[in-house]
């Protein structure tokens, strides 16, 4: 698929220190298509306004080009209503919404806030800080030796009745993917809200509410997904979001502002407080329709081609240890890999010398590099529109990597 | 191709065999450098002491540290450096380096004979600028050191 695909980024043919780009960083954000773009550059040109406010005709085109993303966003995640989409500006901030918000208001001292040993610093600190705020109990389920959640530690804290517990879909260090709807199913019967962070996830396999179980807020951001940077989705139970307080206060969140009292608007713009980044939303809608246009499912099928490939190659290069599983099912084609006696930097740049762009440091996963043992990695991660070819760069980069380094013989 | 043929002998060689490497008893300060950024640690160990002058002088400086090849040859090539002289010099010494690091001048091309003068070699590092705070962790360590050591 992605002959087809490559031609609509540009970037992807550039020439970088003499070598032809071979960009392995998507974990971190994923290019932009020539159609995101141009249609965020269309809206500057074209239709710029602020919105919901305007009474003028210009007003009323972008209002209608802003709001018609979150139908689409709605449609894109099978939620219930529009009504439950909110616009952030990104995962993290979709994440602090909720921990605020709904955790100033359902957190009690001594209650359990349960977390999961591979989340991105975005989804652990906001709740061992609410957790501190409130005296509450902090919880990490840990790993198995295989990377994955281990089915112990899940029964150790659900058996402490917690009242949130905030997991990702996927791992952005080791590509696991959890098992999110029976995991979902098994904490909401102990009585838990379950947030899912999807930032990983979306750019990498369909994310259907429905099939995550009864999970109640759901975060995610554009750049993970061909779109741009600034903007994000926090999606959540209609009756949940009835229920909280505010998060931000200003503009557009108000329905009546008095000299000493104020109202708050209806859901979802209760939680948009402020001009919303407009044409990051309609940049959103476009890398929306990009995606449909070249269908989830065949991105999930060609992805897992590559991690097959990528994988059944990785393991066979002596002294490159692979950090998360090297069993393909139910990972991404994301790859920390490590070499001993080799630092992470060191690494990456002789791989940027190759053309390889790849991340190279702690992935903003410092309780996860706690357990790997690891002050960093090196991580290389694909999309849909990588190729074999750049998977053959990688792996001959990797197995040439020891020679590279080898130390003078003494 | 291999690490020599771009870094240089030089770097190499102090990566794989640091100076002065190893803590400090009785020394007057060990300042911790961190990069949270990469996870380059560095711990320089400072024994200050004055001259029959009365001057300060460094008369010990060792290290120890867990980071990228940069950053230990660098702090092997610092502590050369900078054993047994004064303070003064000292401090004119970091602020050369953090200048030469930092400033505009153009790319050296690397050494890759010894040049007598193994601190040359950090100046290649140039050539990849996101690798530059690398070179300098264990030189801002130092100056912060320094400052630790007048406050006290």
């Amino acid at each position: 698929m992605n002959s087809l695909v490559r031609k609509d980024f540009p970037i992807l043919s550039r020439i970088i220190e003499g070598k032809p780009l071979c960009y392995l960083d998507n974990a971190s954000t994923s290019q932009k298509p020539r159609k995101v773009v141009d249609v965020i550059s269309r809206f500057y040109l074209e239709t710029n306004a602020n919105v919901h406010r305007g009474v003028y005709h210009l007003s009323q085109e972008a209002t209608d080009a802003f709001e018609s993303v979150r139908g689409k966003v709605r449609r894109f995640l099978g939620a219930p209503s529009e009504r439950e989409v909110i616009f952030t500006k990104g995962t993290t901030d979709a994440i602090n919404l909720v921990a605020t918000s709904f955790g100033e208001m359902a957190i009690l001292e001594g209650d359990v806030i349960a977390v999961t040993r591979m989340e991105h610093h975005a989804n652990f600190v906001p709740w061992q800080q609410l957790a501190k705020r409130k005296k509450a109990r902090f919880e990490i389920i840990e790993l198995t030796n295989d990377w994955r959640l281990d089915p112990k530690e899940v029964d150790r804290v659900l058996g402490l009745k917690p009242k949130i517990l905030a997991v990702t879909l996927m791992s952005n260090v080791t590509g696991v993917t959890n098992p999110v709807a029976s995991l979902a199913a098994r904490f909401k019967m102990a009585g838990a809200t379950i947030l899912v962070d999807a930032a990983q996830g979306i750019g990498h396999s369909e994310v259907k509410i429905d099939h995550l179980g009864p999970i109640d807020f759901l975060a995610f951001s554009a750049h993970k997904m061909c779109g741009p940077t600034g903007v994000g989705v926090l999606w959540g139970r209609e009756g949940l979001l009835e229920k909280m307080p505010p998060y931000q206060l200003g503009g557009n969140m108000i329905s009546h502002v008095g000299d000493f009292e104020s109202e708050w608007n209806e859901l979802p713009h209760k939680f948009e407080a402020g001009t919303p980044d407009i044409a990051s939303v309609i940049g959103l809608g476009a890398a929306i329709d990009y995606i449909e246009t070249h269908g989830r499912t065949r991105i999930e099928e060609y992805e897992q081609s590559i991690t097959d490939y990528v994988l059944s190659k990785l393991i066979l290069i002596p002294g490159v240890r692979i950090l998360g599983p090297t069993d393909p099912h139910h990972r991404a084609p994301i790859f920390s890999v490590a070499i001993e006696g080799v630092h992470a930097h060191d690494l990456a740049t002789y791989l940027d010398m190759e053309g390889i762009s790849v991340r190279a440091g702690h992935h903003c996963a410092h309780p996860l590099m706690f357990r790997l043992g690891l002050p960093a990695t090196c991580r290389a991660s694909f999309s849909f529109y990588n190729t074999f070819d750049e998977a053959d760069v990688l792996v001959k980069a990797l197995s040439l990597a020891p020679d590279f380094f080898a130390r003078r013989k003494r | 191709m291999n690490y020599r043929d771009v870094f240089g002998e030089i770097l190499a060689d102090h990566h794989e065999s640091p100076r002065n490497w190893g803590s400090l008893p009785g020394c007057t300060r060990v300042e911790q450098g961190y990069n949270p950024l990469c996870g380059d640690k560095v711990a320089i160990s400072l024994l200050v002491e004055k001259d029959t002058v009365g001057n300060e002088r460094l008369s010990r400086c060792t290290f120890e540290g867990e980071g990228c090849s940069i950053c230990m040859a660098s702090a092997s090539i610092m502590s050369e450096m900078i054993q047994g002289k004064s303070l003064v010099d000292v401090r004119s010494l970091i602020e050369g380096f953090r200048e030469k690091m930092q400033g505009a001048d153009s790319v050296t091309a690397l050494p890759t004979e010894d040049s007598g003068e193994d601190i040359t070699a950090l100046y290649g590092v140039k050539r990849f600028p996101v690798r530059i705070k690398c070179a300098l962790l264990p030189w801002t360590t130092l100056k912060k050191g320094l400052e630790a050591v007048h406050a006290e």
